[in-house]
């Protein structure tokens, strides 16, 4: 079984809330099904587990911005919506719409496993300049910044989805097809589908998926260089403090209800700055990363704040207070669930992970049964890590220039 | 799509017809059980709005209403639950989102809110600051002084639903914690009610925890005097470089309302942006309905010298269909979309709660969530040729005579 709410509803649920049958040949993919039959809509969320080709770092959501626009026309005509997501491990297409339109969806995000057609190469520039687009505004603001950089302090291998300069080139000449070809293979696609539907239903609309186009012929070994973050800070109003731990080995409910403690703790003590405390977790590994917005007068003060937030946290945490965090994180599950597509990205990211295709309800329910223990376990592992940091002073503006 | 497949929607979408919230005893608590659903969602509307106001006093529903919630906003935090309150032309609506094992201490936690605790005169003061704030940062959005426009010539400037729902900064200002203690008495009360619960809920459990603050009895609704709307079109300066072209059709009590609504996103794909309408900045459909009747909109955002020019298209967008019925074929293609296009609005259990209350606001005792089913091309176009003019507000630079 494999939902949330029937963690919560166990008695309401149906038998047969979900189904999950592995792929009986290597052209379908792996399906899981969540029935919701509360509205007659279906959300389905196709992934293809892949790392772009050494060298072309962007590729996979090159294709994206490829076949979008087709994608969110077709879907309109049955007043349906399309995202598409490059994430850490997945190239991942959602569309949502009636369910009885389910054939006619699953064939939209069926085309999108093609490699883009004809009108592709008028489409190229287009696609490049929004993958540029991308690329600079992860650097333009102090908040994606400073996330930037730490994500590329604690995992290297991790490049930014929309690529790099180099890659962007590269691709520009590319043959599509040859890129295409070292992505997707029919046996790296999963399927959740979250709705009014059953698992025959999804299984025929996905009974067979396009063939990988033969293996590519793309020169070997190039390497993707990131361009330097540190030569281009972005100018800030406020001082902006990043620090993060790598957390590989650390249980991962624990390491969110730590995440969760850390935040309240540092919001109550921090109250003129805004305070994120984030639990990174991709097939990369896992991180718990705190960024800290301050004003300027401030910045001193809270660099030891930082400095000293594990600790302080060590000598604060109480069982209740952990059991209190790790309902919140339920909570937020939940709520953050209430939709379909939102609880099929869920469930699907979960599995992307590689954490199997009971992940989320695992977690979920470890969330529940974090204690006080587990807590000061991660709080060591942490202690012990080298931290990644970043810091962004806060712009000086000449006195003659400001405004009166 | 095909007949068989379109046979095959058609079927499914009598079923979500017949998907409607079951009534309990005292006929204002509609529950819809929803195995699956990972939260609840309690809509509590209550009938108060501008015409439970004086002039003078407008906004003091809405300020009543977040004043009320303010002091349990901590205690709802701390169960996990979210409460949204707005104040719409008839009524005021609180939404409350909460996980399945927290949503029945947190609904009895607002409904004592509401109905029981006499007002925290700090929390009025705190929410009137924070209303006046609001208001006075609003009063240069584009978006507001449109709506502020539309309600005086589609009501009247005497009449309540003429005035915002929410009040001026001034007269916010004006209003004291003392009248804010007598309108609650006088007008917060179940009598005047409905609440709707979607989720993951056992029916009898749900109605049994509404029991103690929903006393039996039919819904009181006052009666709102009907509109003296003015001039069929109002020219309202201000400083911008493009300019809100807007249409606003009155239907009345009877009309097809999902009729309505399919023909407004019928019309809106008539003006929205396109390679052929490369001048169209921004558009809107809206369909609202009240007691009595309602609002069918369009609005479009465009260049000042093009503004009469497209104010003719808002009119022959909509009344372009009360000519001929749009063939079968053509008329089951739009449809699909519709239909997708609704149920996507339906999407979050609480917009299918407030759907649910609105409905029972209204008087529909079944408080049907859609009713799209049964839509025909000859509907559509009956609906169409039933509306009267526009009533049309440009908000922009200062035209001159003639465009």
């Amino acid at each position: 079984m494999l939902t949330l709410s029937l963690a919560l509803a166990l008695a309401a649920a149906p038998p047969d809330t979900a189904r999950h049958r592995p792929p009986p040949t290597q052209a379908a993919p792996a399906i899981t099904v969540h029935n919701q039959p509360a509205l007659p809509v279906v959300a389905l969320r196709m992934s293809i587990v892949a790392s772009d080709p050494p060298g072309y770092a962007g590729a996979g959501h090159l294709f994206q911005h490829l076949h979008l626009p087709a994608l969110e026309e077709q879907a309109a005509r049955v007043g349906g919506r399309v995202q598409a997501i490059r994430g850490s491990d997945a190239i991942v297409y959602s569309v949502v719409g009636p369910a009885t339109e389910l054939d006619y969806l699953a064939g939209i995000l069926r085309s999108a496993l093609r490699v883009p057609g004809g009108g592709a190469n008028a489409g190229m520039l287009q696609a490049l300049s929004a993958l540029a687009g991308e690329r600079s505004a992860e650097r333009e603001t102090a908040a994606g910044y400073v996330r930037a950089r730490l994500r590329s302090q604690l995992f290297p291998a991790d490049l930014p989805p929309a690529g790099t300069e180099d890659a962007a080139a590269r691709l520009q000449s590319a043959p599509l097809a040859d890129v295409w070809g070292e992505i997707y293979a029919p046996d790296r696609v999963s399927i959740v589908a979250v709705g009014d539907v059953n698992l025959n239903a999804v299984e025929r609309a996905f009974r067979s998926l396009p063939e990988a186009p033969a293996p590519g012929r793309l020169p070997p070994d190039l390497a993707d260089t990131v361009a330097s973050l540190a030569a281009d800070t972005p100018q800030a109003t406020r001082g902006w403090i990043g620090t993060a731990w790598r957390a590989d080995s650390a249980d991962a409910a624990a390491l969110s209800v730590t995440a969760r403690l850390l935040r309240n703790s540092l919001r109550r003590r921090m109250t003129r700055s805004s305070v994120e405390v984030e639990h990174w977790w991709t097939h990369h590994g896992q991180a718990l990363a705190l960024v800290v917005a301050t004003p300027d007068s401030l910045v001193p003060a809270a660099r030891r704040t930082v400095t000293a937030a594990l600790e302080t946290l060590g000598a604060g945490v109480t069982d209740e207070s952990v059991r209190a965090a790790g309902a919140a994180v339920r909570r937020e599950m939940l709520f953050y669930s209430r939709t379909p597509e939102r609880m099929a990205e869920l469930l699907g990211e979960f599995a992307d992970r590689g954490g199997g295709r009971d992940a989320t309800q695992r977690y979920y329910a470890a969330l529940g049964e974090v204690t006080e223990a587990d807590v000061r376990r991660v709080l060591e592992q942490l202690a012990a890590a080298e931290p990644g940091t970043v810091n962004v002073a806060p712009q000086r503006i000449p006195a003659d220039q400001r405004r009166r | 799509m095909s007949a068989r497949t379109f046979r095959a929607a058609a079927g499914a979408l009598l079923a979500l017809a017949a998907w409607t919230g079951r009534a309990s005893a005292q006929e204002r608590v509609f529950v819809r059980p929803e195995p699956g659903t990972p939260v609840v969602a309690v809509q509590v509307v209550v009938g108060v709005g501008p015409a439970d106001e004086t002039a003078a006093q407008a906004g003091i529903s809405y300020l009543a209403a977040r004043s009320v919630v303010e002091p349990s906003r901590a205690a709802f935090n701390s169960l996990g639950a979210r409460l949204d309150v707005d104040q719409q032309k008839d009524a005021i609506a609180f939404t409350l989102t909460a996980a399945p094992d927290a949503w029945a201490e947190a609904a009895r936690l607002l409904m004592v809110s509401i109905f029981r605790d006499p007002v925290d005169s700090a929390a009025v003061v705190r929410q009137r600051a924070a209303i006046v704030r609001e208001l006075t940062g609003r009063e240069a959005s584009p978006a507001d002084a449109l709506e502020r426009e539309r309600a005086r010539a589609v009501y009247g400037t005497e009449h309540p639903w003429g005035r915002p729902s929410v009040g001026t900064a001034t007269s916010v200002r004006a209003v004291r914690v003392s009248q804010v203690d007598a309108f609650l008495r006088q007008n917060f009360t179940p009598e005047r009610s409905v609440v709707a619960i979607v989720g993951p809920v056992d029916e009898a459990e749900a109605r049994d925890a509404m029991a103690p603050h929903m006393p039996a009895g039919e819904l009181r609704a006052d009666s709102v005097p009907a509109p003296e709307p003015g001039d069929s079109t109002v020219d309202a300066e201000y400083n911008s470089i493009t300019t809100w072209v807007s249409a606003t059709w009155r239907y009345g009590p009877d009309s097809d309302v999902e009729a309505l609504r399919m023909l407004a996103q019928l019309a809106l794909d008539r003006v929205s942006f396109g390679p052929s309408r490369r001048s169209v900045y921004n558009s809107r459909a809206e369909v609202v309905r009240y007691a009595g009747g309602g609002e069918l909109r369009l609005t479009v955002v465009v260049p000042p010298r093009e503004a009469e020019q497209w104010a003719g298209q808002l009119r022959e967008a909509v009344g372009g269909y009360a000519g001929a019925a749009l063939s079968p074929a053509v008329f089951l293609d739009r449809l699909r979309r519709f239909r997708g296009e609704r149920l996507m609005e339906l999407g979050l259990p609480e917009q299918r709660a407030a759907a649910m209350a609105r409905a029972a606001l209204l008087g529909d005792r079944t408080a049907t969530l859609v009713d799209f089913t049964r839509l025909t091309p000859e509907r559509l176009q009956a609906a169409a040729r039933a509306l009267q003019s526009p009533i049309v507000v440009y908000l922009g630079p200062a035209r001159s005579p003639g465009g």
